[in-house]
This record gives structure tokens, sequence and C-alpha cells, in this order.
């Protein structure tokens, strides 16, 4: 018999399935109550993929720029005793970071001083410049803006090395012209620093002008009594307590009447910002590069993970396919 | 088939092809018949994952009562090795076709399990060889390899009977 005649036989043979099993079977059938398939990798990709974009998209654009905050932030630190109350801006000694207005944006930390009350106000501000000269340009201004107020410069200090100057200054600012002053010098530069203390002496002069009081009521007591070389020695003490608490007095206030405003220029390079406002297409060319790390990240953790794991479903269907072989071959 | 076809359509289209299928494959009527029931109650369980784009219901339904023919191997011979009658060769039916020369029913007791199987896939049931090497989980040029050598086998024992 050739191979053709066999395998012509072996069609031509029917099995047909018993009627009991038959019936058997249309009753597992009418037991079918498969919702129809909904769910499917692919319908499941559609949804997940836009979803997956999305999350990704609103993180790289929703990420607060770091950069940015580097290239602006203002070092906020000291306190403010006002009313004999302390008035905390900033931790003391930590740093607090906050907005300020950039290149020749005013001061944030222009506090005002408490009309009516002696107040010791001293102010640090650290400016950057884009040149040398513009530098020696700001230290002329700054001086300008001190004498234009009534002020006057302490200490100046200015050094310049190839492209980079730096220049320190104190300035004495009337108080109430303070606020204008910072504003003013402010707009020299970029702020890269700034601090403000505010010590309110009122309370410590009250309380020598009641010291000073009650010394002169001593002093008139000690004058409405018959004269004696004791006497005369107690009231001696006493004017010269009373001269010596009024030069104190009086020192305090003319060094409360001026403002000490320290000032730090410089044109050491600084941290470029971050060009913003680019094209439209900016925010996908940043999508596209975060897509582009993760891809670079997810290739080199996962081919290997997906090498071992075609390893070993390679193993695992030879193996199935050795046992299944072994259990196929007896007759 | 279109993708409308219930379960209950496709087992009474298929019902005759699963049997002769599993009877072929495992030389047994009564174990086909018991087979083929286990085979329908867990396709249902699994109808939810058939897909008509990857291929026929019969297709589908022949990989399921695959599955369920090896579970009934593996499940034998553990019987046969506690029963320490590994060494005893199972016997292929006699008569279990209709339409078969009683020299080929006793040639069909020569093929192997495996052998059977590929024939009935083939010639039986008329798969294409890559239809056939996917329910086997085999390459195409592998079952058609399968295949001619269990019709030269078939060949060989109807020569020797002759």
């Amino acid at each position: 018999m050739s191979q053709r005649d066999l395998t012509a036989e072996l069609r031509g043979a029917r099995i047909t399935a018993p009627d009991e099993l038959r019936e058997r079977v249309r009753l597992i059938a009418a037991a079918d109550t498969t919702p129809t398939r909904r769910f499917t990798w692919r319908r499941a990709l559609v949804v997940a993929l836009p979803v997956a974009a999305a999350i990704a998209a609103s993180i790289v654009f929703t990420r607060p720029s770091n950069n940015h905050a580097v290239a602006t932030q203002t070092v906020v630190r000291g306190a403010i005793l006002q009313h004999g109350a302390a008035k905390t801006l900033g931790p003391i000694g930590a740093p607090t970071t906050m907005d300020s207005a950039g290149a020749g944006g005013a001061a944030k930390l222009a506090v005002p001083s408490t009309p009516g009350r002696v107040q010791t106000y001293g102010a640090y501000l650290a400016l950057r410049l884009h040149s040398a000269t513009a530098v020696s340009d700001g230290v002329k201004t700054a001086l300008h803006i001190a004498s234009s107020l009534g002020g006057y410069p302490t200490s100046v200090h200015a050094s310049s090395e190839a492209k980079v100057a730096s220049a320190d200054l104190v300035l004495k600012i009337p108080r109430a012209h303070v606020q204008e002053a910072i504003a003013r010098l402010s707009a020299l530069g970029t702020i890269t620093s700034e601090q403000v203390d505010i010590q309110d002496q009122q309370a410590g002069l009250n309380a020598t002008d009641r010291r000073i009081a009650r010394l002169q009521k001593q002093l008139t007591e000690l004058r409405a009594q018959t004269p004696s070389a004791t006497t005369a020695a107690r009231i001696a003490a006493l004017q010269s307590q009373i001269a010596r608490l009024q030069r104190t007095e009086a020192a305090t206030r003319r060094t409360a009447h001026y403002a000490t405003v320290q000032l730090h220029l410089t044109s050491a390079k600084a941290v470029v910002p971050p060009k913003h406002g680019h094209g439209p297409l900016h925010g996908v060319v940043v999508a596209l590069t975060w897509l582009g790390i993760g891809a670079v990240y997810a290739l080199a953790i996962g081919t290997p993970v997906a090498v071992l794991a075609l390893l070993v479903w390679l193993a695992a269907r030879f193996v199935r396919r050795r046992r299944e072989d072994a259990l196929l071959s007896r007759s | 088939m279109t993708t409308e076809m219930t379960f209950a359509q496709a087992a009474e289209a298929h019902l005759d092809d699963v049997y002769g299928y599993l009877a072929w494959f495992t030389g047994d009527l009564a174990a086909a018949d018991d087979l083929a029931g286990e085979t329908f109650e867990r396709a249902l369980r699994l109808w939810h994952r058939y897909d008509p784009r990857r291929g026929s219901a019969r297709t589908w339904l022949c990989q399921v009562a695959r599955t369920v023919a090896l579970d009934h191997f593996r499940s034998e011979r553990r019987r046969t090795r506690r029963e320490q009658l590994a060494a005893v060769p199972e016997r292929f039916e006699e008569q279990f076709a209709e339409g078969l020369s009683h020299d080929l029913q006793i040639a069909l007791g020569v093929l192997t399990a495996g052998e059977r199987e590929v024939v009935a896939l083939r010639v039986v049931l008329d798969l294409d060889a890559v239809t056939a090497a996917n329910v086997l989980s085999i390459s195409p040029t592998n079952c058609t390899t399968r295949l001619n050598r269990a019709l030269k086998k078939l060949e060989e024992a109807l020569h020797v009977a002759a």
C-alpha cells in the first residue's frame, strides 16, 4: 500500500462521537454564561499608553525647575525685635529661601523701622554685577545714593583681579531713608543674598530715662540738705553718673539715627539661568529627552532581565518538550 | 467561523473532530469519551480567552484537548509506575474507527501516541502543517517530519503484515 492509499484510507476513517457524549457536551455548553470578552491586551494598551504618556508629561511639565530657584533665590536670615517682642523672619543661622525680584528688582527685605522708636537697623545686601566695570560704577553709584539720602560711607573696600572684581561698602544711611536706600542699591545688580537685623533700643532708653530721673530726684534732695563735704561729694558723684548716662543715651540715639548698610558687590561668574520661553516645541523636546532617559534606563536594566527570562523560558520549553516526547513515545 | 460564534455552536460543530483527535491520540475510545467531556468543560471555562483572530475554534479546541490528554497521559504514567506496570505497553484499541482495514488497524498499533497524534491532526482532521504545528507547539517542519515518519512506520508495518 502506497502512502497515498494509506492517507486516503486514514482520511476515510470516521470516528463519530457517541450520542451520550454529544448530549453531555450540549449540557456543558448550555451552562455557558461567559460574557463577551471585553478585555484584551491590545485594548488595554490603547488606554494605558496614552495615560502613561499623560502622566509622564504632567510630571515633566509640573516639575519645579531647580535651576530657576538657584538663579533667583534670596537668602533671608535674622530676627527683628520690634516693640520688645521678637519677630522672626526666618530661622536664625538656617537660611530660608524665597523668591526675589531678580536683576534690578527691589529687595524684599527692605523692612521699615518703626517711627518714633529708637532702633538699630542693620542690613546686608550682596549683589552680582555683570562686569568688573559695573562693580566700579556700582561703588560710585552706591556712594552717591548714600550721600543723596544724607548718609555717608564708613568703609569702602574694592578689589579686582583679572576680570573679576568685588567691593565691600559699609554705609550709614538715615533710618528714615533706609528703605529707599536699599531699594535703590538693589537696583544696581542681581541680589544674591540679603539680610536685615533690627534691634529695638527703646526699652533700654526708657529704663535709662527712669534711672536718670531717679538720680536727679536724689540730687535735688541732696541739694536741699545742709551742705557738707559728704553731701558735696555725693552730689558730684550723682552728677557724674547722670552725665554718663545721658551721654550713653545720646550715643545710642545717634547710632540709631543711622542704619548700617553693608553692601557687597561682585562680578564673579554666576550660574547662568536656564533659558525660558523657548519655542513651542521645547516641552516636547523635554518630554522626549525624559522618555529617552527612561528608555536607556529600561534598556540597561531590562535587557539582562529579558535575556535571563528568555533563557529560563527556553530551558523550560526544552524540558517540557523532552518530557512530552518521552510521554508520547509509547504506543 | 465568525467572531460571533458561541461556545455551544463551536462545541456542536467540532465535537466529532475533538473526539476523533482524542481517540487517535489515546488509542482508547473510552478514554477519548472521558477526555472529550473534560475538554469541553475546560474549554467552557477558558472560552473567554479564545481569540478567533488567532485561529479557528477547531484548532483552539484541539489545543485544549491536547492539554487534557497530556494530563491524562501523565496521570496514567504515574498510576502505572505506582502499580509497577510501567513495562507493560498499552494496547492500541482495535476497531475504534469505521472504514479502516483490519491490517491498518493492526498496523496502527506500532505507532506511538505522538505519532498517532500527528496523523490524527494532519490526515484525519486534515489540518495544514502550520495549524497542526501550532496545536503541537512545535515547528511546521518538525510536524511534517513526524508525519512522514509515522506514515513510513505504518507503511512498513503494513508491508510486513502483507
